[in-house]
């Protein structure tokens, strides 16, 4: 009752937050484009002084070997984007694909569907990792990519199934059958639509803790192997020296923070846009 | 006749018999009510007829030819010619399909050659809907609109058989009595099986009344016969039970 | 001065009226209908006399319960109001009552707090749960006492509910579509025995509902509501008998014309 007064109010709210996130994601993958062509200093010069504070000459300092920090940020948003992004595109394609399969499953096979994604959550990412690494014979950006897929993939068949399995619950799923269509056009036209929203936002939160995981995998040399500066790499560098060039460590967490935030909004907004309840005027 | 049902029986698990032998059979132009309360079976009934589901034993003939769910061209001419309306008008309706997709689902699924959007149209002005209002959504429309919606659905095929599970039981006095109407006209093109428990609408729509209870029927007939004069005493039971106006 | 006095009743959120200008009274003893559709503001109606309203949703005007004003009291007063004065049963006996408590302890609760308030002997509580339940006709009133709500049917889950209710000895039950959804021949039970027991134990009582034959027949007044408005007041007799509103004149029809269907039955 109160959220159909309230939702022209919240309606522009929304709009603004979607605006927002899409211009915070815009800018990352803006600069992330950009270090294809060009860069401020070459990433492995290491002219400039250690440890410099922030000025005009190094917008975010440099480091311990005094390699311009802003120009490995810049280098570090193409990874992150290709890192969530893969890893989540991965994931969603196992995911969603299995989750569907396990909720349209006889009791026997969704059974043994659930106890696999269960089990595959329980399971270390990185020991996943390692495995991938083993099997593909050398660590690279693609390696850690795939591992976490992997793993994103089984909370999303985990999510998707919960969610798929309500959706098949319901009487318009019935009235579909009753229409003569098909199970497959019931996942396309019915099943998928309904928990898309939901999904949506789960892959924002997978995408931003994709982008911090691979920062373990690659401190463990289970990521991009250097000169590859992913944020994760350049915060667990800056770790040590925290207390006496802190910028070292704020400058890459922000960069962080700004592309998680941006996702998350963007996500909200679609998720908004493909919701005809929320989005339609009465 | 269209649709006979013969010693159907129907159990989920193997210890709890949910349908035990039931026979009925819906003539061509006379409405068959199914009642009965929770556990009787009603709902079961209606998803073998509809080939949700297989009886255990027992068969279901449609005109001539035995159910058969896993005969993909006979489903399909038997879904052409039998639709269903559900009982909650909430959740029967996709709410991210528009009206117009939500009506026309049974003609693209079904491959049904006629225009899709006259259809559509024709289907909403029979349930006494403007066609504009398949360009909106389920959300923006009251209860009685969408089970109207619901209704525009299953006749846009032009069936000859309508089933329809507690249609307007969950519709408030004076939506219902519009719906109730609304169906008694379309009763005139087709027939119609109602499950409900209640036996004023049944009476209202149904020449033909079958009386279940836990998973049998106990009585069978004439609509007016068996209220008038009805012989089991669970049928007398629920003639007693329906709340009438005081005098 | 009435059991229960609403007057100029107004709920609204975000500046939207949901119910506007409802006024009526209900006397000790006495039985009044709340009859509307969904959205005519009845239950919104009902949660304000108990003083449960959501948060973003506010109530002017004045309602006083048992001499005392219950819009803009504390809560304090309010919990001690609902314990005496009033009980509410509601539609859904399964999600009213909860899940993990056996339902012999449910009764128990509401019925601990009267005997605290009144000084009785807690020993007999036990003794009065297995008499309240029988005095609802749950057969069997031991085996239930010691069932979970899922395993008993939802007309007994239903007597349950108002045996909560009548632990409380309230002055005033409110009943929220207590029947809506049960089977027709509990409904019917049901309905008989709130009947006796509103007579026998002297309650008033406001029984809310989209029914109108179910209310009839167990109010002596109705008050019809649409869109948050009293289109009609009065005694069953009359407002049955010669409706003025023409939108009660439509549900008196449908109701009749129901009824017509199903024929009178000797």
């Amino acid at each position: 009752m109160s959220a159909i007064a309230a939702a022209p109010v919240r309606r522009s709210r929304r709009s603004w937050l979607f605006a927002i996130g899409l211009i915070l994601v815009g800018i990352n993958v803006a600069v992330a484009l950009l270090t294809l062509v060009w860069l401020p200093y070459d990433p492995s010069s290491t002219a400039g002084g250690r440890l410099e504070a922030p000025s005009l000459l190094h917008w975010a300092g440099t480091d311990r070997l005094g390699r311009d920090l802003f120009t490995q940020i810049m280098i570090g948003s193409r990874i992150a984007l290709m890192v969530g992004a893969g890893a989540v595109a991965i994931g969603a394609a196992i995911g969603v694909t299995l989750g569907v399969l396990s909720a349209f499953a006889t009791r026997l096979l969704d059974d043994a569907f659930a106890a696999a994604f269960d089990i595959l959550i329980a399971f270390p990412t990185l020991l996943l990792a390692m495995l991938v690494v083993a099997a593909s014979d050398t660590a690279s950006l693609g390696s850690a990519i795939l591992a976490l897929g992997i793993a994103i993939s089984a909370i999303v068949a985990r999510l998707t199934r919960i969610l798929a399995k309500r959706v098949i619950g319901m009487d318009y799923i019935t009235a579909a059958r009753t229409s003569g269509t098909s199970w497959p056009q019931i996942v396309i036209k019915h099943v998928l639509p309904n928990i898309w929203p939901t999904l949506l936002v789960n892959f924002a939160l997978q995408f931003g803790l994709a982008v911090i995981a691979e920062a373990s995998l690659s401190y463990l040399g289970l990521g991009a192997p250097p000169p590859n500066a992913s944020w994760g790499r350049l915060l667990q560098e800056a770790q040590g020296t925290v207390y006496t060039a802190p910028f070292g460590a704020i400058a890459p967490g922000l960069a962080l923070l700004i592309l998680v935030i941006g996702i998350n909004l963007s996500a909200d907004g679609l998720r908004d846009i493909g919701d005809p309840t929320r989005r339609g005027s009465r | 006749m269209i649709l006979s049902v013969d010693h159907v029986s129907f159990s989920y698990t193997r210890d709890r018999q949910v349908l035990d032998d039931v026979s009925l059979t819906v003539q061509r132009d006379r409405n068959l009510g199914i009642v009965g309360e929770s556990g009787s079976g009603k709902t079961t009934l209606l998803r073998l007829l509809l080939g949700l589901n297989r009886p255990t034993s027992g068969t279901i003939r449609f005109g001539e030819q035995a159910l058969d769910t896993s005969d993909r061209g006979f489903m399909r001419a038997y879904r052409r010619s039998v639709q269903a309306v559900f009982q909650d008008p909430y959740s029967s309706l996709d709410p991210r399909q528009n009206v117009f997709g939500i009506i026309a689902e049974p003609l693209q699924s079904l491959d049904i050659a006629v225009p899709h959007r006259e259809a559509v149209e024709a289907a909403l002005v029979s349930v006494g809907l403007p066609p504009d209002a398949m360009n909106r959504y389920p959300h923006e429309f009251s209860g009685g609109q969408r089970q109207r919606i619901a209704i525009a659905r299953a006749i846009v095929a032009r069936p000859e058989l309508i089933l329809a599970d507690e249609a307007v039981s969950a519709l408030d006095l004076s939506t219902r009595i519009r719906i109730v109407e609304l169906l008694k006209t379309l009763g005139l093109k087709m027939t119609l099986v109602l499950v409900s428990h209640d036996l004023g609408v049944v009476a209202s729509l149904c020449q033909d009344i079958v009386i279940l209870e836990r998973g049998r029927i106990v009585e069978s007939g004439k609509t007016r016969q068996i209220l008038d004069n009805p012989q089991h005493p669970y049928t007398r039971k629920l003639i007693d039970s329906a709340p009438r106006m005081p005098a | 001065m009435s059991l229960l006095t609403v007057e100029g009743l107004k709920i609204s959120t975000d500046g939207r009226a949901l119910v506007s200008d409802l006024s009526f009274a209900v006397g000790a003893g006495e039985r009044m209908g709340l009859i509307g559709e969904s959205g005519s503001g009845k239950s919104l109606t009902a949660m304000a006399i108990t003083g449960l309203l959501p948060r973003n949703i506010s109530a002017r005007g004045s309602i006083t319960l048992d001499g005392q004003q219950v819009i803009g009291a504390p809560e304090r007063n309010l919990g001690q109001l609902r314990g005496s004065a009033t009980a509410v049963i509601f539609q859904e006996p399964l999600t009213a009552l909860d899940p993990l408590t056996r339902l012999g302890r449910q009764i128990e609760e509401p019925l601990r707090r009267r005997y605290r308030r009144d000084g009785l002997d807690p020993k007999t509580v036990k003794h009065e749960v297995l008499a309240l339940m029988e005095r609802v006709a749950l057969p069997q009133p031991e085996r239930i006492a010691a069932a979970y709500p899922y395993e008993v049917s939802g007309g007994q889950r239903q007597r349950v509910a108002i045996a909560m209710a009548l632990a409380c000895r309230p002055k005033l039950l409110i009943a929220d579509e207590p029947t809506t959804a049960l089977d027709v021949t509990t409904q019917a039970e049901i309905l008989k025995l709130l009947d006796s027991l509103v007579r026998d134990l002297g309650m008033a009582l406001l029984f809310i509902s989209h029914d109108l034959p179910v209310v009839a027949n167990v109010v002596d007044r109705l008050t019809v509501l649409r869109n948050g408005k009293a289109v009609e007041q009065g005694p069953v007799r009359d407002v049955l008998g010669a409706p003025k509103n023409p939108y009660t004149k439509t549900l008196v029809e449908a109701a009749r014309a129901f009824d017509q269907a199903l024929g009178r039955t000797p």
